[in-house]
Formats: structure tokens, sequence, C-alpha cells
């Protein structure tokens, strides 16, 4: 789910054929101002995150000069915009607009198939316009199949489309079609596409997923692609797991998010046992800091990176190891790497509640390493909930019923 | 009787001289699998665990006559080693690579569907069968037994790791497995949860099945249909986690690639609401699902789960 900021989206639309405004990206409203004349007359100022929506949240603004531009500029610098701050805007020529549609390219995992979705109304979310009767004109698409000029246009007329714009819009779709196989995308979507009173067209926004999977076949294309969550950018400590990975990248994997709040540090596995012991911990009434993954077999070394990452956020005052029984992951070296991390952070038990389900490989040697920190120990006896509920528990036994803030004494 | 394998079944492994599938063909070995051939481009001739490797997948198959695939190749490789497989007339493909491409995953399920072959994964720990001794895959690694004892349910499940953990629970609770599916991780996979069910329900020896799933998706929400439908029958034993990715903005992936909640669709709340409309025991909490499994098992005196 690699996504792409809209003037690197649009770059590489534009390269495959697709229309776009001239427009550039800056980062000043001085920038803004010498852009704006460049272009020649009205702007649209755009600011540049990850999200949707950016016109309802105040985040594209129209000048009709550079003065205007530049002001619109210093107001959106600085701003955050669903979770992230604008570091930059794009300015690009505003676009006489005739009539808004909306086309899209997805890979449609539900029903293995690729779909070119298209609308003769656009500009609003695509949510709103499935809900219209007759809203989206869909043609499914078999892997090796290319989109004929004549089915786009078929598609696009049966949407209500007609005169110059209809043979235009069949070579546009054709092009994105080509562009959507090329890139490996999970989804192109231009909305809206914009067609002029002439009957040109231009894309006016362009949104880019791609599959991360395929990325290492597209350099380019990686070096542009955002990995965060949805919400907001990269903390420090999730930049942190990504080193720590880059550094060991064929040696298990380490994956962290970072929670508001929460006490409890959380370093689990795998994918499916995590999401069970974070709702267990949530329904023992623990508050989790973090979500974190440890899998696929890690070094030591990995473990103990992790492990220092989960420790060192603010108000984690206990620690919650626990996998489903491991397949290939070693429990000696989890609990090694574990262990290594607590000491060097001098976040011991007692005072530091560690609670540890962890059976499988090498199952002895793990618990002897972890008794032997004073970690609280748990094997199969313990369902994946008991071990939740233990964590919380202790927890309770070392900081009171009263359950407070972290932040409070 | 079995699903999808017994103890006769011949099985090629492709990418047998990596790292990974060396083990795992050992450990399928020692289970009781087997294991008849192995290819890897350039590597004709050799030898893992005894088997013979072959540089193309049509001399193992003209050699040993193998009829299901263990593959474990890179990703980049996945796709040209699942047609190699779907070409040569291999019936049951099982795709344990991780992050293999989408693009590559769609076309490979095409042509696997074209061929009507039947494809388990991609991302996939594997799948056994206690009571054959067989298995296909990591699953259980090198002590199977652990996880799984022959018995009379049979297990679903979205994570691998969860296969083996759910195995050791109900082993611990007297139940028993009939047979084990790690359907892969993915959002794009061959044999989705509901695809199974016709292959548990025509089963004589599995009594009900237990499913793990996550979020994102439709999978759930197709079982929970063919719950509705009548076309499974036996009871279902649902475990769904990750609600809380449901208090979070949606749009990130967890754990696995296609545990992601997008455009208000794959919410864990609802599946476990369809589920349970549809009949299903579903529950988030671990602990429960074990609760409603004693339940069945002490009202149907007559017909339950194996117990020890």
């Amino acid at each position: 789910m690699a996504r792409l900021l809209e003037h690197d989206a649009k770059a590489i639309l534009a390269a495959r054929g697709i229309p776009v405004p001239r427009g550039e990206a800056v980062s000043s409203p001085e920038e803004a101002r010498r852009a704006t004349v460049a272009r020649g007359g009205a702007v649209v100022v755009k600011a540049l995150v990850p999200v949707g929506k950016r016109g309802k949240a105040g985040a594209v603004r129209r000048a009709s000069d550079p003065e205007a531009a530049a002001e619109a500029t210093a107001v959106l610098l600085g701003r955050q915009v669903g979770g992230f701050p604008v570091e930059r805007v794009l300015v690009e020529e505003a676009v006489p607009v005739a009539q808004e549609h909306y086309l899209a390219i997805v890979l449609d995992a539900d029903d293995r198939t690729m779909r070119v979705l298209a609308s003769r109304e656009g500009g609003i979310e695509v949510e709103e316009l499935a809900r219209r009767e007759g809203g989206i004109a869909s043609l499914e698409l078999a892997p090796g199949e290319v989109v004929m000029p004549y089915q786009a246009r078929q598609l696009w007329r049966s949407t209500g489309v007609r005169g110059p714009a209809l043979p235009r819009l069949g070579q546009l779709t054709v092009a994105l079609f080509q562009a959507f196989t090329e890139l490996e995308a999970e989804l192109l979507e231009v909305n809206p596409l914009a067609e002029t009173a002439t009957g040109e067209l231009v894309a006016l926004d362009a949104a880019v997923v791609l599959d991360d999977a395929a990325l290492y076949r597209h350099p380019a294309l990686a070096a542009l692609a955002l990995n965060s969550p949805a919400w907001r950018p990269p903390t420090p400590l999730e930049r942190e797991v990504d080193a720590i990975n880059a550094a060991e990248p064929y040696r298990g994997s380490a994956r962290y998010l970072e929670l508001e709040g929460g006490d409890i540090g959380f370093l689990c596995g795998g994918g499916g046992a995590s999401l069970l012991l974070f709702d267990a911990l949530l329904r023992a009434g623990g508050r989790p800091a973090n979500y974190a993954e440890i899998g696929g077999n890690p070094t030591e070394t990995k473990v103990a990176a992790l492990a220092r990452v989960v420790l060192a956020k603010p108000g984690v005052r206990g620690l919650f190891v626990a996998h489903n029984l491991t397949n290939n992951t070693q429990v000696d070296v989890l609990a090694r790497g574990v262990v290594q991390a607590l000491r060097e952070a001098d976040r011991l038990p007692p005072d530091f509640p560690v609670v540890a389900r962890e059976t499988g490989v090498n199952e002895a040697e793990g618990r002897a390493i972890f008794e032997a920190a004073g970690v609280r120990w748990l094997g199969e006896e313990a369902t994946l909930s008991q071990a939740a509920r233990i964590m919380v528990q202790a927890m309770r036994e070392r900081y009171g019923e009263s359950d407070g803030d972290p932040a409070r004494p | 009787m079995a699903i999808l394998l017994d103890r006769n079944t011949r099985v090629l492994v492709q990418g047998i001289t990596g790292r990974e599938a060396r083990m795992v063909t050992a450990h399928m070995l020692a289970y009781g699998t087997k294991v008849v051939c192995g290819v890897t481009p350039g590597r004709g001739g050799e030898e893992v665990a005894g088997v013979p490797v072959y540089d193309t997948v049509a001399e193992a198959v003209a050699a040993h006559q193998p009829t299901a695939a263990l593959v474990s190749v890179p990703p980049a490789a996945t796709l040209d080693a699942a047609l190699e497989a779907i070409e040569a007339g291999l019936r049951l493909l099982l795709i344990a690579t991780e992050r293999v491409p989408k693009h590559d995953a769609l076309c490979l399920l095409y042509a696997a569907h074209a061929a009507r072959v039947r494809v388990i994964g991609p991302n996939s720990v594997g799948l056994i069968n206690p009571s054959q001794r067989v298995k296909l895959g990591a699953i259980g690694g090198d002590r199977p037994e652990r996880a799984f004892t022959p018995g009379r349910v049979g297990i679903i499940s979205r994570s691998g790791g969860m296969t083996a953990e759910l195995g050791l629970m109900l082993r611990q609770r007297g139940f028993g497995v009939s047979t084990a599916v790690s359907v892969g991780g993915d959002a794009l996979i061959g044999t989705p949860p509901a695809d199974l069910l016709p292959l548990f329900e025509a089963d004589p020896e599995t009594d009900a099945v237990v499913l793990f799933g996550e979020p994102g998706t439709r999978f759930e929400e197709d079982v929970a249909e063919a719950l509705a439908d009548g076309r499974f029958s036996k009871p279902l034993f649902a475990l769904v986690a990750g609600r809380f990715t449901e208090s979070l903005p949606e749009g990130t992936a967890f754990g696995h690639a296609a545990a992601i909640i997008r455009g208000g669709s794959g919410r864990p709340s609802a599946k476990l609401t369809a589920l349970r409309q549809a009949g299903a025991w579903a529950t988030s909490d671990l602990d429960e699902l074990f609760r409603f499994l004693d339940t069945l098992a002490s009202s149907r005196a007559d017909r339950k789960p194996e117990q020890h």
C-alpha cells in the first residue's frame, strides 16, 4: 500500500501520456509567487500530503494572482492536514472546467480481477458515486489483457458521454490502463478528470497506490513511495525500526507502530496472534503503548534492537512478550534479545513487570533465560488470552489498582 | 479419507535446494510425506535429504509422477515456478512464498483457475493431515505432533502461526484435528476459507470446523454466506482477531498484507455479526472459543469431536 504525493503521481502519469495541469511543487511563499508568474494566470495551490478529501479540509485554494498564491502558500505551510504537516504545496495552472468525470483502475482482490471504473460525474468521492443509480460503469480485465480503445469508448458511452470528449476519453483510458500494468499498481485514480469547454481532457487530481511487494522492480518509484501509517508521518521510533530491518533484511522481520498513550510495551508475533493478543490486553483492561511484531526466526541482534525501541517510548512501564506456538522462531534467541535490551535499559523485574508467553523451538533454554532475569515465563498451559490477563494483573500488582496515568508518580 | 492430500500423495518441492526448503523437506519426510522429487533450475543431478533434484518440473514429473507441489522459491520467481508446475500437470500447489507481487499473484491464480489446479497460498505455512501423518509445508515444524493430534475438527486459518496454536489448544482440551489448512496471509489467495467448506462438509472425518479470521477482505463474510445458504451444515467456530484496528484510522495493514480495513469494509465486528447471524459460534476471544467447543462437545455426546 505505498502511496505517492500528488505531484509525483502526476509526473508519472504525464510521462505516460495522461495530460495534467502545468505546475510545480514549492516550499515557500516566494517560490509560489514565482511559480504563479511562470504559469501566467490564475493558479490552484494544493497542500502536498498523502490524504484524501483535501478540498473539504481547506487544503486546496484558488489564487488569481502571484500575491494571492503566496498568501495561500503561507497559510498552508506548517498546517496539519489529515495528521500530516504541510511541508510543500503544489502550484498549478487553474483549468477552466466544463464537466468533471471519474476514472480509476483497481486491482480488485475480492473478485481476483482488474477493473476499470468510469463515471460521467466526477469530483466527488467514489463511495458517494457508487451509491448513485448507475453511478459507475465497470469493465473487468484478466491478466495479460489490454483495453482496446473501442472497449473504453463503449464504457464511457454507457455512462452517457458523447461528443468530441468520447474518443479522447477512450484513448486516455487505454493509456491509464497501460500505466497501471506497467507500474504494477493497486490503484490509479483520476478524480476529477476534467473536460474543458473544447473537449480537452486534464487530470486535475491523481491518486497512485503501488504494491510494495513489487517495488523492487521499480527502483525509481520506490524512492518516491511513502511508508507510514495512514494517519500521520512515521515517528522517530518507527524510522528506527525501518533502519533495523534495512540493516538485516534477510533474517526475520520487525514491525513497530507507535500508539498514543499506554504503558504496556507490546512485543509479540506472529501476524494473527498479535491481533488476538492486542485485543486480549484491551479486554483485560490493559493499555498497550505500541503495536510491534517480531517473527520469521529473527537474530538476537534484531530482537534486542526492536525491544530497545519498544522500551524507549516514554510512559512504558511494563513489557508483554508473546507469540503463538512457534514454527521456526527460536524462543532462546528471543529471550536473549529481550533480556539484553531490558538489562541495557536497566528495567528489570520485579520493578518493571515483564511477562513472556513463549513456547516452541528451544523452549527450555528460552524459559531458563527469561526466568534467570526474573521474567514471568508462561508456556502452553496459558492461553494467549490468559497471558494477556496475567500481564495486566502484573501491572496492577506493581502500580496499584488506581491504574492512573503513567505520567503520574 | 482426508481433504486435499493423503499419505499416498506424491510431492514435488520447487526450490528444494534453498535453505528453508531443505529444512522443510527433511521435516516433511520425517513426518511421513512422500516427497518424491525436487526442482531447482541449474542444480539437476543433486540430492536433498535423499530426494533427487531436477532442472525442470517436466523432467521431475516424467520420472516420478508427483501430483502436489510445494512452491518454496523467492517472490520474484514465484509466478514462473507456479506456471511451470501448472503446465506440467500438477493438481495441487502450496505456495509458501511471502510478498509475491500482487499482479503476479493475480496472473498465477488466473492460470491455475483455467487449468483447474488448486492453489493454497501464497504466504501459506502449509496444510497437515495428522491421521495420515502427511503435511505439505513448514506447518508444525519438526514436531507436528505437538500441535496436531488426529481427531475430528478441521482448522482453516488466515494466520500460519495461529494454525499451530489452535491445534495445540485443541489437543490440550481433548480434541484432535482432521485437516488443518493455513490459507495464506494475503488478500489474493487461491483458496479462501469459504472454498474449503465443501471439502470439510463432504469429509466424514470432520465433525466441526474452527476458522481463524482477521480484519480485511470478504473471506469471513463469504463463509457466513455459505452457512446461511446451507452449503455448510456442520458446526463452525470462528475466532476473528483484530477488533482494536477498528478504533484506528483505516488504511493501515496489521500483521498480514490482507489485514487492512479499507473503504469501510473488512471490519472484524461486521464479520462477527455476519457469522453469528448465519449460525456460527463466533467470538474475538480465544477462551470463549474453547467454551463454545466444550459446550458443543458435552451437548452432543453421541457425535462429539474425538475426546481423549
